[in-house]
């Protein structure tokens, strides 16, 4: 088969200047919307997927969908920390903290309120989350009223800066130091001392307790031995399984990004098909001399397919590129949405993977081709004869 | 009016082209009619502005905090109140944590509920039998038809907050606002946890008039203010705004979303009124030649355009507007679940839609019908297409 030189096709897309570039900037709008979404749903699921280790369990009351509906007992700990399989720390102690989650409504910077997680935490939390690290000013003193804050969760909320105090209800609370954890989990939070904080909130227990085992043998024993108690009514969950599960506060974003990127798609499919059969139309003569040259149907069709595909590749690139310019200068900063297992705030960043560029262009790869398959089908069928004759 | 025939006769010249226009005019309009579905959903007014005098009261710190029963009881002694119900959020499983099966499970007291919603009305089974079976559950008609649930069958729910296995038995069924709740009886718990002194996420308060609405939120807020458990008491339409707060940016995302796609359409459009003016370059100057005007070309264009937009946007609302049953049908099962059952046709979406069309139609003519109408008539003549 004699195929017909790329250069023909290219030099065609630049013949129609305005056309090829209105087409072009219209698919790499739709990309450019398709990505931008998909980017805020891939930032807020990486928030879980990042977080939580494989070695860590998260002891939570039976049934519990997070650690805000659960609740262990005092007395229940110390059965917790004996049980075999746990890792035990330089100077001999366990390696598990108490927590107590609690929930608090705090004023965002420049208006407008949100909840926000407070967890009280045992002395050894900072030892079980190795992401941890302090930013900024010191860890808190237990038994004194201080917290320390997350860097981002700093960033959203009013009076959250090292040296502020921060207000809920009747308490008064010092910030006293800002960490960061590495984009996971307690990113969203403020850390505070458990046994303070269950004395303010008046809680005689605990939300969780969050344990790290000796290796995968130690792992399964120590699981083993929860379930295996049933005076305790707990259950413990590997922390990783436990974030994962909680990626679905992503799906409805991520839903509504594929749902408009696959309605808006056909209609920039059908964008492309316009400027394709305006481009065929025009050069009806020329196909005609192609064919009367010797070119089969085949290549003519293959021709006018990878001219659309071209043109789409084009608009794909264009949008991958509006894509990363807009994360990058405009939505660079945090954000925050609800998190409705646990009714508060998680803060994440825009992520645009190089998967989901490459999603990006394959994307656009699909409408090249149907939006040329069609005209190109009718170039690939013009009459000789007819066409040859025709005037203009 | 008396070249409306020529505009149509022109538009629908290259019946292709027009047909994959108006298609790729459609679906954009499509898209931004739900996008204004889910924006003016999350606007909506629970109570149609009808004002039902409803009252939510939470903990001061949070909705994640409690409020003990005794608060119930002092405030159905208010002046004003007409009546006062907890309102205790469940949490639990119904089968699994899938998205597929979460919706809304509170306690409440059944002897009130119904006059506090008094304008949720039973369709099936009836309030005395909720009121009097202490196992009962009172659910929404969306939770029956998407599980398939009869009056009389067992709902079992197990308990995270509230420990344990619960078995309800459907003995109504309610049509309201929210169809997709399911209320069971607070004393229930109560008995369970005896050591949790009746204690509620929320009180629900109806009361007589507006005015008495705006003098108990103070009156609330300042008899609490110093026992151990603060309050926020706030009206309906506040405390919803409260949780459409929680979505943070959602509603920035989905505006900036649809006008982004309105670009697309103005491109699309733009384009097609490009191709047809470039095309008709010799015709538009003999028509000139045989004294048609620069208005008039003008004119001409700019209308083939709005009939183009008007064309795309009108199909695109009317099956938007067929569709809609249908998709509230579809989402209510994807992950959107939460928002498609406030979804109905709201005339502020289509309003929108057709000044969008009339926009569009106007800017994408505008380039190249001032183009068309500018070009002197010898050079458009001399043009050889």
């Amino acid at each position: 088969m004699l195929s017909i030189p790329l250069k023909y096709n290219w030099r065609n897309l630049f013949v129609r200047k305005i056309t090829t570039g209105l087409t072009v900037l219209g698919i790499g709008l739709v990309v450019a919307v398709f990505l931008c979404v998909m980017a805020l749903g891939e930032g807020l699921s990486r928030v879980f997927t990042a977080s939580g280790s494989d070695q860590n369990v998260l002891v939570l009351r039976q049934n519990s969908q997070s650690e805000l509906q659960s609740g262990i007992g005092r007395d229940q700990v110390p059965i917790i920390e004996t049980l075999p399989g746990i890792a035990k720390d330089t100077d001999g102690k366990p390696l598990a903290s108490p927590e107590l989650v609690v929930v608090v409504n705090l004023e965002k910077q420049g208006g407008g309120s949100s909840n926000v997680t407070i967890r009280g935490v045992g002395e050894k939390a900072m030892k079980l989350r190795p992401t941890f690290d302090m930013e900024k000013g010191r860890m808190f003193t237990p038994g004194k009223s201080e917290v320390v804050v997350s860097k981002s969760v700093s960033r959203r909320f009013a009076s959250c800066d090292v040296g502020q105090t921060i207000r809920f209800g009747a308490y008064r609370w010092t910030v006293v130091g800002l960490f960061d954890a590495g984009g996971t989990a307690p990113d969203s939070e403020i850390w505070t001392d458990v046994e303070g904080m269950a004395a303010d909130f008046k809680r005689n227990g605990y939300s969780s307790v969050l344990a790290r085992t000796t290796d995968r043998a130690g792992r399964d024993q120590f699981l083993a031995g929860l379930a295996g108690d049933p005076r305790l009514a707990l259950e413990g969950k590997i922390e990783r399984k436990y974030y994962d599960e909680q990626t679905s506060t992503a799906a409805p974003i991520k839903f509504l990004g594929v749902f408009v990127g696959v309605v808006m798609a056909i209609g920039a499919c059908f964008g492309a098909m316009n400027t394709m059969y305006a481009a065929v139309s025009a050069r009806t003569r020329e196909i005609a001399t192609l064919r009367a040259l010797g070119f089969g149907r085949l290549s003519i069709m293959a021709s006018f397919v990878l001219e659309s595909v071209v043109l789409a590749l084009l608009g794909g690139l264009l949008g991958c590129v509006l894509g990363a310019l807009a994360v990058k200068l405009a939505l660079s900063g945090v954000t925050g949405t609800t998190n409705f297992a646990t009714f508060s705030e998680v803060v994440f960043a825009f992520r645009l993977t190089p998967e989901l560029l490459g999603t990006g262009m394959v994307f656009s790869l699909v409408m090249g081709f149907f939006g040329g398959v069609f005209p190109a089908g009718r170039a690939a069928f013009t009459k000789i004869t007819n066409a040859l004759r025709q005037v203009g | 009016m008396k070249y409306l025939p020529l505009v149509a006769k022109n538009l629908f010249r290259k019946k292709t082209r027009s047909g994959l226009t108006v298609g790729s005019i459609l679906l954009p309009f499509f898209v931004i009619c739900i996008l204004g579905t889910l924006l003016a959903t999350l606007d909506a007014d629970p109570s149609g502005g009808a004002g039902m005098y409803r009252i939510a009261v939470r903990h001061k710190v949070s909705i994640a905090n409690f409020l003990p029963a005794t608060h119930v009881e002092k405030i159905r002694q208010m002046p004003g109140v007409k009546g006062a119900t907890p309102f205790n959020w469940f949490g639990g499983q119904y089968v699994d944590f899938s998205s597929f099966n979460i919706f809304q499970r509170f306690g409440v007291d059944p002897e009130v509920l119904l006059d506090v919603f008094d304008e949720a009305k039973i369709v099936e089974g009836s309030a005395e039998e909720w009121k009097r079976d202490r196992s009962a559950a009172l659910v929404g008609r969306l939770l029956t038809r998407k599980y398939g649930w009869r009056l009389g069958q067992r709902v079992t729910l197990k308990g995270d907050i509230w420990p344990g296995t619960y078995e309800f038995t459907i003995r109504a069924i309610y049509e309201g606002q929210d169809e997709s709740i399911l209320f069971f009886h607070q004393k229930l718990l109560d008995e369970r946890f005896p050591a949790r002194g009746g204690r509620t996420t929320n009180i629900w308060i109806k009361a007589d008039s507006a005015a008495a609405v705006e003098r108990l939120i103070p009156a609330i807020n300042a008899q609490f203010e110093n026992s151990p458990w603060p309050v926020r008491a706030e009206t309906e339409k506040e405390f919803q705004n409260s949780f459409i707060g929680l979505l943070g940016n959602v509603k920035l995302l989905v505006k900036s979303l649809a006008v982004i796609i309105a670009l697309v359409i103005l491109l699309i459009a733009g384009n097609t009124m490009a191709m047809a003016a470039r095309e008709r370059v010799t015709e538009i100057a003999v028509l000139r030649a045989i004294g048609y005007t620069k208005r008039t070309i003008l004119g001409l264009m700019l209308a083939e355009s709005l009939l183009l937009a008007l064309t795309g946007g009108a199909a695109g609302v009317l099956v938007y507007v067929a569709l809609l049953p249908k998709l509230k049908a579809v989402l209510l099962y994807s992950p959107l679940a939460g928002f498609a059952a406030g979804i109905r046709l709201f005339p502020e979406v289509l309003a929108t839609a057709f000044v969008t069309t009339l926009a569009v139609g106007l800017l994408a003519g505008l380039v190249p019908a001032i183009r068309s109408a500018r070009r002197p008539i010898v050079d458009g003549l001399r043009q050889v297409a």
